[in-house]
């Protein structure tokens, strides 16, 4: 079977951790995102008839981008960028994410995953700054990890492009 | 080209110019003929001039000349391989290609020898560690415990050493999983159980603890190439061996030997020798590294405490054999030790030795004491007690012993008592019986008492045979007289000269015993005649003899002179020879007992 890394980016309180809690085969405790930093899922996805792995690094969200995280996500083969609808500078946080990842790994495919779908009413991230975010290329998916909205097709997506690397 | 063309066209052209001294050809000839001859010369050479050509255009082609030259070079260094001016040659390059790519990257070569440098720096390693392993059997060597005692004999017994028997009786452990992990993803490449047993979620086990491996890494700032090589909880231990692409964690119940490290080091190289283009592609396709599960199954390593079972057997066999040689040792002992009581115990009873000490020293047994000189020599006994010269110190100093055998050989030889003369010894009393010469008596009553052992001299016996012969002597001669005479008969010198000298010494004797004796001279006369003149005759004759024996009589002789006239006649005979015998004088010698006489004067 395929196997892929792959790390969950972003900043604290956007919901990485719910996002996944209830698509992953989790046999770690939460603890150990805030004591070491990361906690490791898994995920199985089925793309084009083809099973994948996907070993998620779910690393903790601290606002800055620490020393420690940088060799969390040394050989990973993707990354999902999370951010919170309702707050745009998380956002913001994810740029900055993304580009600390590129220096790390250095061009690897990635999902932007705008969660709290649910809460729509609150968005503060407009339909035009998403606009502007999928010209540069970004991959958008909207997320509820309440509803479960868009979260497969987030992982499908970016598993697909994975494989799709060389 | 054309400056390589010019050279075979002159020369072409040559053969006609060469005939120019034929000046009327020449000029008849001049325009037709060369026309005509470069003909001819075409028909003739004109595939050679093609083949030139395309000679030259090749050799003008660089890149055709890297072809050829690629084509044959390696032939070229295949077939002289042995050439030492090929290697000659290439290693200034070579060595300087490789500095080069050290200085560049020294990544790819440390790649290229991680499999070839693993084993040699642990062949370094192992021998430090066996100059270790031997400094802790020096430790080991002072704590003696039952246990300890155990192992020792195992070790004796196995040819191991002793730190070998116990690192494998106290390190029992079981390797439960394997790992093979990719670097640095934490992927799970392979992943081998002992039994059915495992962790469902290897995948997410392996990347968890690559993350703590990053975690620990990142927090302590370790240096370049260290890493988390184990982790221990409780009785669970997690051992990680990496290589440039991949590290093997296995986890271990128990406390495993060093040598599982070796193991592991040696499984992490192996893969990396036999997966290293599987590594370079690696894409996320586990099913690549399915080769390497025997390798990781030989990782699995059990050591169950079991074992020691039979070796309880072995142990008790052992512990037997020790406890007969025991036994034998004690028995061999045990008869040495009778062997040298006896031996000791034939000393003490042997007169003239006197043991003071005897026991063991320094491995060997050892008396000493006090020996007579005529005792007999202690060495002589050791045969008979089953000992040699070898096993026995001897010690002695001479002493002069009392014992009564001792005493009395003593005795003999100091006193020399002459032929005929006992000597015995009873409670200090030596007793000298037989006939012997009374001036050795005198000697031996003086010496006697000189002798240790003797305390006194008991000469009676002898005295009295020496006495009783002097008197018997003197008693038996019996001089004669004259008829009716107080003279001596004829030829009776010799008879009264013997019986002086008889008297002389009994005179001696008396003087040398202090002891006084009574002579009788009794005169006697024969038949004839009447009584009353016969008895004055006999008194006569008496006194004749008296006056010439006491002049030598000395203080201790008595002479008595009496007279029985015919009374006591020898022979009863008419006859004149037999009257003769009977005119004679007879002594009769009595001792006087000590307190009737003068015995208490001294000489």
């Amino acid at each position: 079977m395929i196997q892929k890394k792959i790390c969950m980016l972003g900043t604290f309180g956007v919901g990485k951790t719910s996002l996944v809690s209830q698509y992953v085969r989790s046999i770690f405790s939460d603890k150990y995102l805030s004591t070491v930093g990361v906690k490791v899922d898994k995920k199985e996805v089925v793309v084009d008839n083809q099973r994948v792995n996907l070993v998620l690094w779910d690393l903790y969200g601290e606002d800055g981008f620490q020393t420690i995280q940088q060799s969390y996500l040394r050989g990973t083969s993707g990354y999902l960028l999370v951010a919170d609808g309702t707050r745009f500078d998380t956002l913001a946080a994810a740029r900055d994410l993304q580009k600390r990842a590129v220096a790390v790994v250095g061009k690897a495919p990635f999902v932007l995953a705008l969660n709290k779908a649910d809460l729509e009413a609150e968005w503060q991230i407009d339909e035009r700054t998403l606009l502007k975010v999928a010209d540069e290329g970004w991959t958008v998916v909207r997320t509820s990890a309440r509803t479960g909205l868009g979260v497969q097709q987030a992982f499908d997506l970016l598993t697909r492009a994975m494989l799709e690397q060389p | 080209m054309s400056d390589a063309r010019s050279g075979p066209d002159a020369g072409a052209v040559a053969p006609p110019a060469a005939d120019a001294d034929s000046e009327s050809s020449a000029t008849r000839n001049a325009g037709g003929d060369h026309e005509s001859f470069h003909a001819l010369r075409t028909l003739l050479v004109g595939q050679e001039f093609d083949r030139l050509d395309a000679m030259h255009a090749r050799l003008d082609d660089r890149e055709a000349r890297r072809r050829d030259v690629a084509e044959v070079l390696p032939h070229v260094l295949l077939d002289h391989a042995s050439d030492p001016r090929f290697t000659h040659a290439l290693t200034p390059p070579v060595e300087r290609a490789i500095t080069a790519s050290v200085r560049q990257n020294p990544g790819p070569l440390a790649d290229a020898l991680f499999p070839v440098m693993g084993p040699a720096i642990r062949k370094a390693v192992a021998a430090a560690l066996t100059g270790m392993v031997e400094s802790l059997n020096r430790t080991l060597e002072h704590s003696l415990s039952w246990r300890s005692l155990a192992w020792r004999v195992e070790a004796m017994r196995t040819g191991k050493s002793f730190g070998e028997v116990m690192l494998l009786h106290t390190l029992v452990y079981r390797v439960e999983q394997v790992f093979l992990i990719e670097r640095p993803s934490g992927l799970l490449l392979q992943h081998v159980t002992e039994g059915e047993e495992g962790v469902r979620d290897a995948d997410m086990v392996s990347g968890m603890l690559t993350a703590i491996r990053d975690f620990v890494q990142d927090s302590f700032q370790v240096k370049d190439g260290e890493a988390l090589e184990a982790m221990n909880v409780g009785g669970l231990a997690v051992w990680i061996e990496q290589g440039p692409r991949a590290l093997i964690a296995a986890v271990i119940r128990g406390s495993a030997p060093h040598t599982l490290r070796t193991t592991l080091q040696g499984a992490i190289e192996r893969i990396h020798l036999e997966f290293s283009d599987e590594f370079e592609q690696f894409r996320g396709d586990t099913a690549a590294f399915d080769g390497a599960r025997p390798t990781l199954e030989g990782c699995l390593h059990t050591e169950y405490r079991a074992n020691a079972g039979p070796n309880h057997r072995t142990l008790w066999i052992a512990l037997g054999a020790i406890a007969v040689a025991l036994m034998v040792w004690a028995g061999f002992s045990l008869r040495a030790r009778s062997r040298w009581n006896g031996y000791v115990d034939t000393l003490r009873a042997e007169p003239g030795i006197v043991v003071v000490s005897a026991g063991r020293r320094d491995g060997r047994y050892a008396v000493s004491g006090l020996r007579d000189p005529l005792a007999r020599d202690p060495a002589s006994f050791l045969a008979g007690a089953g000992l040699t010269a070898a096993d026995v110190d001897g010690k002695w100093e001479t002493y002069h012993a009392a014992a009564a055998p001792l005493a009395l050989a003593r005795a003999r030889d100091v006193l020399q008592a002459p032929e005929g003369v006992t000597l015995t010894l009873n409670d200090g009393a030596l007793t000298a019986t037989g006939a012997a010469p009374l001036d050795w008596i005198a000697e031996a009553s003086r010496l006697a008492r000189l002798v240790p052992g003797v305390e006194k001299f008991d000469g009676t016996a002898v005295t009295d045979a020496a006495v009783r012969n002097l008197m018997n002597e003197a008693q038996a001669i019996v001089p004669l007289f004259a008829k009716g005479q107080s003279t001596f008969a004829e030829a009776q010198e010799e008879n009264v000269r013997q019986l002086m000298a008889r008297v002389g010494e009994l005179a001696r004797a008396a003087a040398i015993l202090r002891q006084g004796f009574r002579v009788e001279v009794i005169g006697h006369t024969d038949a004839d005649g009447v009584p009353e003149a016969n008895l004055p005759l006999s008194r006569a004759r008496a006194e004749q003899v008296v006056q010439l024996l006491t002049p030598i009589a000395g203080a201790r002789l008595e002479i008595v002179g009496i007279g029985v006239g015919s009374d006591d006649p020898a022979v009863t005979s008419t006859l004149e020879a037999d009257k003769q015998r009977n005119r004679r004088v007879t002594l009769k010698v009595t001792s006087i007992p000590a307190t009737a006489t003068s015995r208490s004067v001294q000489p």
